[in-house]
């Protein structure tokens, strides 16, 4: 086999979805976009509102991910270089955070451990 | 012993061969890592002379052979100048720049304009770091290589010399992305047949994973440099404590890419090493899986550990037992390679050539380093040692001790291969025992002298510390250690003129690269092989069982056939390279002196030269090598793979912003705060943003179908959109300056602005991007065949929408939610 043809024939493999679906994940967008901005205006939703928020963001993340950038139908090994990033991004974000405010409060379990380490810190 | 080697045909000349000028616009791997080698070389004799300096200051008491101004800018550049322009150039843009294509059997990298471009910028980095010297109010960077903040401020250091290492810092942190990105994807898609990920050499391994640590541990450093650039220049407070601000972000910026950055120097040693001992010792590397997996683990777990660099600023005890915790961890994968490596040689036919020296010197002396290091994890014994000489003898330990040891080892044995010349191996021995006594005698006391409370970075001491004589004993030392260097630049250049003609094969080789011509021809493989085995050479000549005597040994040398050869086509050579990193350097200089009509022409040869690469890319329907090797490795287009490590860099990027402006969010508010953001008008650019994401797939499939009429039709209206973006950006932010949200308000400010203007700086690119697209789609050449021209660019594209998402939530719609 050539390698054009070998080219062309892992492109066939690898079929991206029609302009139908574009449009059905588009309108889920906006619908999702438009719940994101009700959470913030609604005043009863306020206790929850982090949650929802990041519950509506990561979907709406996840559908541009997942069918515009094609990673549904490309190869897992495109998924696992995003994804491994997309972990050390997060990680990085929420230690930075941890370790400015939270860390006391939220790393309640490390404390009996700290102490058997440092004695007397 | 192996067969020799056929003579290479005159037609076919080695990579060296040529006309001069041919290395100025060379995308020939090879010749980019002479080119690094060379370079790095040049600046390991400048730092080398930088740390003689320090150590005849430091001869004897009381001196005044520096003033304290001059050691401060000594000892900077020592660290700065042996980091980024003597060890990561040698490890990465010479050794695994030559090595790697030759033995993962690619015929070059996966992308060789970027290659060349990578080391040209890496030439303008380091020319601007040393600009200093030519300016008035210049000098050289003084804060150490470090450069903690609020030292680096301008009410601290004013001058010129911070702002040409911070702008120098950014220019080589471009360089080195480009090239972690390169072989990242020349390593995932170019493999030769039956190159599994299994049957990799170590070093090719080694430098898989050193690349993920380049590409997600630069940003934060890129981030942190840009937050001491608009301190400088634009009078934000990003790590001024009066601001409301803390120097620590800084440290933490800067030790999230520091410690992995030590991995990003010792896992290529420690691929080297894994080479050298199996060849030296006539067996297969003791326990491959595991040495495989140590890496990765060393890898991760080098993200976790930065803490330890900073116990001494009262994290907290919940912090401190964290970092100790990892730093501990790290230390059993890192053993399992040391006695691997042991029982690699353990029982072995042993060759001792002087590369066989310096690997077995690398293991007790990175082992020493190794141990030191333990110690600081531990939390207690940190706070004792810290910033004394104690940590200067064990950095050394393992970045001489360890890094440079496999360094010099690697020089015994792959120079060969790159000259067609052998070294002296008496000089070579020579020269190691001199290394050895030089090295130990320098940097063994300073364990002494740091617990008996040397600081490290003072100019002086006094006389009665107690410290005179092992301060003698170092100088006296390190003198012996320059010895030892002066000998290796004397065996190098006799080498080249008058060495010993090197055999394809001279040590018996297990790994690919012993298979060709030394030194190689130009195209590397005539016929590109294939692997059946771990040790893929070794295989050929011996068997798979590795007994010599089941198959007749295979000819080094891999003659090249004429027929074959014909039907190679090599990408040509192009200037864009140094053309743009030319430009790179004209727009920092027109930073640093701020000068707008330098900074404009610079950022016009850049662009020029982007858009003349990209049309340079040999796919407008012609066979090329890249395509070739895209179907004989993973299975990937390679440029489909480079584009998204290009994206997951980008995210932490952006991730190191969003927590920045997280933390500093209700800091010290001076302004008006979120309150004044407009939701429906954001709202409003996010409509549009994800709208034409959905533009953007609609041209992609357009463009699959192969109809001209819609591509040009959503291409365009994706480009218009982007516009609107930018439109309402520009609003926003004119509305929030007439609200009284300046850049320079508060945190709040500083952070936003920064925050969604890199962000709005995205979009520009991507319309810039697509707007070519546009163009090239009006000229008729975005036919059908090159759907992946709009593909990569839509990746982008989406990328960019997917950043909006999080911003739009995290930065607009919980405005209300307090910072960390």
């Amino acid at each position: 086999m050539t390698a054009e043809a070998a080219i062309h024939e892992h492109f066939e493999e690898h079929v991206h979805p029609g302009a139908s679906v574009y449009v059905t994940v588009a309108a889920f967008l906006v619908v999702l976009t438009a719940m994101e901005i009700t959470v913030f205006y609604v005043s009863a939703l306020a206790s929850v509102m982090i949650p929802l928020l990041i519950i509506l963001s990561v979907a709406k993340f996840a559908l541009v991910a997942m069918f515009y950038m094609h990673l549904r139908y490309d190869s897992y090994v495109l998924t696992s270089i995003f994804m491994f990033a997309l972990a050390i991004a997060a990680l990085l974000l929420i230690a930075l955070l941890l370790l400015f405010a939270y860390l006391s409060h939220y790393l309640w379990f490390m404390v009996p451990l700290a102490r058997i380490l440092l004695p007397g810190h | 012993m192996a067969a020799q080697p056929k003579p290479i045909p005159a037609e076919y000349p080695s990579y060296l061969k040529g006309d001069p000028i041919g290395w100025l616009n060379t995308i020939d791997h090879k010749r980019v890592a002479v080119l690094y080698g060379v370079s790095a070389l040049l600046f390991m004799v400048l730092g080398g002379i930088e740390a003689l300096l320090i150590r005849i200051q430091l001869f004897e008491p009381n001196n005044k052979f520096l003033s304290a101004h001059a050691y401060n800018q000594v000892f900077t550049m020592h660290g700065t100048t042996m980091i980024f322009l003597v060890v990561m150039p040698l490890l990465l843009g010479a050794a695994a720049n030559f090595i790697v294509p030759l033995q993962i059997g690619a015929r070059d990298v996966a992308f060789p304009r970027i290659n060349a471009l990578s080391f040209w910028i890496f030439l303008s980095g380091a020319a601007f770091l040393h600009m200093g010297w030519f300016w008035h109010h210049g000098g050289l960077p003084d804060a150490g290589w470090f450069g903690y903040a609020n030292l680096t401020e301008r009410q601290y250091t004013p001058g010129m010399a911070i702002d040409f290492w911070d702008i120098g810092l950014l220019i080589l942190g471009i360089s080195t992305v480009l090239t972690g990105l390169n072989f990242f994807t020349t390593i995932v898609t170019m493999r030769a047949p039956g190159m599994t990920y299994m049957r990799m050499p170590m070093f090719v391994w080694s430098i898989l994973i050193t690349s993920i640590l380049i590409l997600l541990a630069f940003p934060p450093l890129t981030v942190g440099l840009i937050f001491l650039f608009m301190d400088r220049f634009f009078g934000t407070h990003y790590y001024q404590a009066v601001a409301g601000a803390t120097p620590i972000l800084w440290q933490h910026l800067f030790w999230l890419f520091g410690h992995p950055e030590v991995y990003i120097m010792a896992l290529p040693a420690f691929g080297m090493i894994s080479e050298l001992l199996p060849t030296f010792s006539r067996k297969p590397l003791f326990g491959y899986p595991m040495m495989v997996y140590s890496v990765i683990l060393i890898a991760f777990l080098s993200y976790g550990v930065w803490g330890h660099h900073m116990f001494a600023t009262g994290m907290g005890p919940v912090a401190d037992a964290t970092f100790a915790i990892t730093s501990m961890l790290i230390a059993i994968p890192t053993g399992i390679k040391i006695f691997s490596w042991i029982a690699t040689v353990w029982g072995g036919s042993l060759r001792m050539t002087t590369a066989f020296y310096f690997a077995l010197g690398f293991i007790i002396e990175f082992t020493i380093g190794g141990l030191s290091g333990i110690m600081h994890a531990s939390v207690p014994i940190d706070l004792q040692q810290t910033d004394s000489y104690f940590v200067v003898a064990h950095f050394h330990y393992v970045l001489f001790g360890g890094v440079m040891f496999a360094i010099l080892g690697s020089f015994y044995y792959w120079w060969p291969k790159v000259t067609g010349r052998m070294l002296n191996e008496k000089l070579g021995k020579l020269q190691f025992w001199l290394t050895v006594i030089g090295f130990n005698g320098t940097f063994f006391p300073m364990h002494f002298l740091g617990t008996w409370g040397m600081p490290r970075r003072i100019y002086t001491y006094g006389a009665g510390m107690g410290w005179t004589f092992w301060n003698q004993f170092e100088t006296v030392s390190a003198f012996i250690l320059g010895l030892a260097f002066l000998i290796m630049f004397i065996n190098l250049l006799t080498s080249l003129f008058n060495g010993e003609i090197a055999p394809a094969d001279p040590w018996d080789g297990r790994t690919l690269e012993w298979s060709m011509p030394s030194p190689p021809p130009a195209f590397n493989f005539v016929t590109i092989p294939e692997v059946h085995a771990r040790d893929a050479f070794w295989a050929r000549k011996y068997g798979s069982t590795g007994s010599r005597a089941s198959q007749a040994p295979a000819v080094a040398g891999d003659p090249p056939n004429t027929e074959a050869a014909e039907h190679i086509h090599m990408p040509e050579p192009s200037f864009f390279p140094i053309v743009l990193a030319g430009g790179l350097l004209l727009c920092g200089l027109g930073m640093v002196v701020a000068w707008w009509r330098l900074i404009m022409a610079g950022g016009a040869i850049i662009f020029l030269s982007i858009i003349g690469m990209a049309f340079q890319y040999p796919t407008f329907g012609q066979k090329t090598h890249e395509t070739e090797a895209a179907s004989g490795g993973g299975g990937e287009d390679l440029r489909k793979v480079g584009v998204w490590a290009f994206i997951g860099s980008e995210s932490v990027f952006f991730a190191t912003l969003i927590a920045t402006f997280m933390v500093y969010k209700s800091r010290n508010l001076g302004g008006p705060g979120a309150n004044v953001l407009e939701i429906p008008l954001t709202s409003f650019s996010t409509f549009i943003l994800l709208m034409s994401s959905l533009l953007m797939v609609l041209a992609l499939a357009a463009t699959q179908r192969g109809d001209r009429v819609w591509q040009r039709v959503w291409l365009c209206g994706t480009v218009i959109f982007g516009l609107i973006f930018l439109g309402d950006q520009a609003y926003e932010f004119t509305s929030l300056y007439g609200h009284g949200l300046g850049f320079t308000t508060d945190l709040f400010s500083q952070c936003f602005f920064t925050l969604v203007g890199f962000h709005g700086a995205h979009v520009a690119i991507g319309v810039i991007w697509l707007s070519v697209l546009l163009v090239a789609s009006f000229m008729d050449r975005l036919p059908k065949s090159r759907a992946l021209s709009v593909e990569l660019a839509g990746l982008y594209w989406h990328f960019v929408d997917i950043v909006w998402v999080v911003i739009f939530t995290l930065v607009y719609l919980m405005q209300k939610v307090k910072g960390a």
